[in-house]
């Protein structure tokens, strides 16, 4: 009951002590201030950068399994890799009958050609060439017309399918389907256009929004595919387990290859998971960076606060005095100097986060998508306490300590 | 009950000099006496008053206050006895300053434990005691001098205490203030406080039913005087 009752008069004495010194307050909480404001654009940021990176990687499925020529992030020599042979449709093929009907095999390729339809010209467009089965190794859909069949395919029709920035480009409001665009120097009839997928554009990703799909074999015959190595998305078995399915993929390359038993690998196989543990080694090495920085700035306000918490001692000598005189313990002393310091860095912590809002808001607008969790704020503002209490626990001490009556007796 | 000091004595280290404030003083105070505590300065008074109020304990002989031994506890432990058992009232007042009247004399009950409700009710009885209850929402710093020293003897006595231990009460009051203020102390003695000045006005001395002198850390006369005086 009794360190109910001290902790409220605590809390009324730390607020008293705010309300008589202003604008020391204030200047005092601009320290911590700036610090939570870094900390939740610091970890706003981190979170923005994360969700987008995972909702762009998602429509590609994180049970398919990716085969290339090189691997999507390698460490080391690129020179080992160079020398491997191409992927071509022929291996994709033979691949897709050892591996049996229920595996889904889809080989892909891209390049850079200017698309036009009538004075509307994108140099540099994304060209995909798949076949219908990129519908089953993608979470991807057409919004409306319809997607790639296995007869475009199989007769190398020069029809394609719009990724949604491409439609808008390119036709505005004119309903696109059945028009014909120029894609490189051949004319494709556009059959369907991409539901929205969201895009990974700001940090290099790819950008599944202006991309344009044409079957493979049309693709092969428009822009040459000699030289070309085709990536293969392959989707297990239905109720099939992804890391057994692995294995058996990465056999049955090596027959396609005929490789012998000791020969290393000459493919790789790429899958969501690598991309992620990848970006999210990047993100754990660039928040700690972020988190280093904000600390220093929390380091600096915490030793402002602890400046002005010894001042504060200082002049209230006397009122620590006759505050032991009467039966004030050495606990309800420090609890009183804790409280007043740690309500300091509330405050400052509480304007920080709603500064930071502000701030987040700025983020996305110029540079990506951010905003400020729940999780976040509370990180900041129990943050904000420690810091309050850290940074209070001395003076406070001290306060404790002081001789009730040479405190009586400081003037 | 009351109190016992046994040959109490209290060097300070001053420079690496020993100073022998007091030299063994040995009185009892028994309940209700009303006692002045006379001598020039340096004459040891503050430091026998520190150790009476439990802010300081003795270097050695033995302090007894209400039957248990105080001269060697530990600082929380003083504090508590001195929430409980003793009632201060200082020559400079010592009123939190941003504090109103109310939450000055509520402050030793907060101190103590005590539920908000019985806190108000005994904080608004010392008040009324002192007659200050149309003051209850001043801060000190709109009161008189006097007013101020009623509000200090509120806070005193509103934890009930032992002992009223009183230094100087009237050293910063005009006489005619000064001489209420030795009215309101008669008073409580006449309801059964047991009352402790410490002072070296004779006027103020006067009031009390004994007067115990100190010279040079050591008890010079200790007499009884006629109710009349």
């Amino acid at each position: 009951m009794s360190k109910i009752h001290g902790s409220v008069e605590a809390l009324r004495i730390a607020l008293a002590a705010l309300r008589a010194n202003k604008a020391r307050g204030v200047l005092t909480t601009l320290g911590i201030i700036i610090g939570i404001v870094a900390v939740v654009t610091t970890m706003t940021a981190a979170n923005g950068l994360a969700n987008s990176f995972r909702e762009s990687v998602s429509v590609l499925g994180t049970d398919v399994i990716y085969v290339s020529r090189m691997p999507w992030i390698f460490q080391g020599n690129f020179f080992q890799f160079r020398n491997r042979p191409n992927l071509d449709l022929k291996d994709s093929v033979k691949l897709a009958r050892q591996l049996g009907s229920e595996a889904v095999v889809n080989p892909t390729d891209d390049t850079r050609r200017p698309v036009k339809y009538m004075s509307e010209v994108i140099e540099n467009a994304t060209v995909i060439g798949t076949t219908d089965k990129h519908m089953m190794v993608s979470s991807a859909v057409p919004e409306y017309g319809r997607f790639l069949t296995a007869y475009d395919v199989k007769f190398k029709r020069h029809v394609c399918v719009l990724g949604t920035t491409m439609r808008e480009q390119l036709f505005g409001d004119v309903d696109p389907i059945n028009k014909k665009i120029k894609v490189g120097r051949s004319a494709f009839r556009v059959i369907g256009v991409m539901e929205k997928q969201g895009s990974a554009g700001f940090f290099g990703g790819p950008d599944f929004d202006s991309q344009i799909f044409i079957p493979v074999s049309t693709f092969v015959k428009e822009f040459g595919g000699r030289n070309r190595s085709f990536a293969f998305a392959i989707k297990a078995p239905p109720g099939a387990d992804v890391a057994d399915f692995e294995y058996e993929v990465v056999g049955e390359m090596r027959k396609v290859r005929k490789l012998k038993p000791n020969e290393d690998d000459n493919f790789a196989i790429n899958k969501m998971d690598s991309l992620l543990e990848a970006f999210n080694n990047v993100m754990g090495v660039v928040l700690m960076i972020g988190m280093a920085v904000t600390g220093i700035s929390l380091f600096v306000g915490g030793v402002g606060v602890m400046n002005i918490m010894f001042v504060s001692v200082t002049e209230r000598t006397h009122e620590i005095g006759i505050r032991k005189a009467i039966g004030a313990k050495r606990r309800a002393i420090l609890q009183q100097f804790l409280l007043e310091s740690s309500m300091i860095c509330l405050v400052g912590g509480a304007i920080g986060v709603a500064l930071s809002f502000g701030v987040a808001a700025a983020i996305n607008r110029l540079l990506m998508p951010a905003s400020v969790s729940l999780p976040i704020v509370i990180i900041a503002l129990t943050v904000s306490v420690a810091v309050g209490v850290i940074s209070g626990f001395i003076p406070a001490w001290r306060a404790s300590r002081l001789n009730p009556i040479d405190a009586l007796h400081y003037e | 009950m009351g109190l016992q000091l046994c040959s109490v004595e209290k060097t300070y280290e001053m420079n690496s000099v020993g100073v022998r404030a007091l030299r063994g003083v040995s009185f009892d105070i028994d309940q209700n006496e009303y006692v002045a505590i006379m001598g020039p300065s340096g004459s040891g008074k503050s430091t026998l008053m520190n150790i009476i109020g439990c802010l300081d304990v003795p270097t050695s002989g033995t302090y007894v206050l209400d039957g248990a031994d105080v001269s060697a506890l530990g600082e929380d432990e003083l504090a508590e006895i001195r929430n409980e058992k003793i009632g201060f009232v200082f020559q400079t007042f010592n009123l939190l300053a941003r504090s109103d009247v109310f939450h000055n004399v509520e402050l030793p009950l907060i101190y103590a434990g005590l539920r908000p409700a019985r806190r108000r009710k005994l904080a608004e009885e010392a008040i009324a005691r002192v007659g200050l209850a149309d003051r209850m929402r001043h801060r000190p710093n709109e009161l008189s001098g006097g007013q101020r020293q009623r509000v200090a003897i509120a806070r005193a006595l509103v934890n009930q205490p032992s002992i009223l231990l009183a230094d100087e009460p009237t050293g910063n009051l005009d006489s005619a203030t000064g001489a209420e203020i030795m009215e309101v102390f008669d008073a409580l003695h006449a309801e059964g406080n047991t009352i402790l000045l410490v002072t070296h006005e004779d006027n103020v001395a006067s009031h009390a039913h004994r007067e115990i002198r100190l010279l040079d850390g050591l008890i010079a006369s200790d007499s009884f005087q006629s109710e009349a005086a």
